[in-house]
């Protein structure tokens, strides 16, 4: 099964930053929601969110996880 | 291409600087973070067996409930610790799907069958103690960004396993009888076993790559001292009886018996009596593996490839 990354980011509490907290590997993003919520399940988060990894195009470096988006990422 | 010679980066790493991206390791760092990986991973995902096995021992459904979120857990670390292999180039499925059950680098502890209640809530307070050890060295000491991230959740959840397992000690202590010295036995092999896990002493062990690049912190003396320093002194309160004891001229904890020595898996009887063995031995017996490693290993992957057929 093809699966892709998808990082996550959660906030406990309002007024508190989003914090990448994690990620899964997932076949969609209906999958990416779900496992990501049984996975984090540490904390009982105000806010979570699954972002495709493939979509985090980096502005300062050219290393690191997010290196394959560098050039020509999502417009 | 790495952005540092070898030298250059054990240097930095001991100076606090810590490492984000593949991009910037060397080929021995990289290797030694795959192995530590690859332990913890292999660690996190056979404790799931071994757990969902005794936890058809449950005496109620509240622990059932329990076990089963335990057990929830230790497969979402599993998941997260084979994720981050991921990204230092290695195949979760060759990992999990790839593999001879005997070369999984979970310990042998988790190659044995838990038999009833009393031996589930004394690896959590055993096993899960000496995870907490051994992760929490990692997460204060490791020079692996992503890693040191991911640990706040394992460290968290860690801590509950443990907290269960101790709650459960205690009231099977106090209830006497049957249930104390079924408890009593679950300790007798367990304790050593969870001496065993952390490996090699110190004077014999060689050079380690996870201390110079700033893996971890202690060494594995040290790190059996930090698991004892808890775990003597919980079983003594119990009134359990365990084979070390805090020596106050040393002031460390000593074991009271023949270390390392052979195990009798069959009958899960540690063999005091036989004397001390060497360290090639033990080697040998972990190698050979213990009785459930086939069995746990297949039992999480046995419907591989099913989801693929349906849905083709």
């Amino acid at each position: 099964m093809r699966e892709e990354v998808f990082d996550v980011f959660a906030r406990k509490e309002r007024g508190e930053p989003l914090r990448h907290i994690g990620y899964v590997d997932a076949p969609d993003a209906a999958l990416a929601r779900v496992y990501a919520w049984n996975t984090y399940d540490e904390e009982r988060w105000f806010e979570m969110c699954v972002v495709p990894r493939a979509a985090i195009i980096p502005v300062n470096r050219t290393d690191g996880p997010f290196a394959a988006n560098a050039k020509g990422g999502a417009a | 291409m790495a952005a540092f010679t070898d030298e250059e980066l054990k240097a930095r790493v001991q100076d606090g600087y810590i490492v984000e991206s593949v991009d910037e390791m060397t080929e021995g760092y990289r290797k030694a973070l795959v192995v530590q990986l690859t332990v913890q991973a292999d660690t996190e995902l056979m404790s799931a067996p071994s757990y969902w096995m005794a936890a058809r021992h449950a005496p109620s459904t509240n622990t059932q409930v329990s076990a089963h979120a335990i057990i929830q857990d230790e497969l979402a670390h599993a998941n997260i610790a084979y994720r981050l292999l991921e990204d230092l180039g290695e195949s979760k499925e060759q990992l999990v799907y790839g593999r001879e059950p005997h070369e999984f680098k979970h310990p042998y502890g988790f190659d044995q069958p838990l038999d009833n209640w009393a031996e589930l809530v004394v690896a959590n307070g055993f096993f899960d103690r000496a995870g907490i050890t051994l992760l929490s060295d990692v997460y204060q000491n490791t020079s692996y960004g992503p890693l040191k991230r991911a640990l706040v959740k394992v460290d968290m959840e860690e801590t509950f396993h443990l907290r269960h397992g101790e709650v459960w000690m205690r009231r099977l202590a106090k209830a006497g009888g049957e249930a104390r010295e079924m408890l009593q036995r679950a300790v007798d092999w367990m304790f050593p076993m969870t001496l065993e896990w952390f490996g090699l002493p110190d004077d014999l062990k060689r050079h380690s790559g996870q201390l110079d690049y700033r893996l971890k912190g202690l060494t594995n003396d040290q790190l059996r001292q930090v698991w004892m320093s808890s775990t003597v002194p919980l079983c003594e309160g119990l009134g359990l009886k365990v084979p070390a004891h805090y020596d106050e001229q040393s002031e460390q904890y000593v074991l009271d018996y023949p270390f390392p020595c052979q195990y009798d898996a069959e009958a899960k009887h540690w063999l005091f009596e036989d004397g001390e063995i060497t360290w090639d031995q033990v080697f040998e017996r972990w190698k050979a593996r213990g009785p459930m490693n086939e069995i746990y290993v297949e039992s999480v992957r046995r419907s591989r490839g099913t989801l693929e057929g349906w849905l083709n």
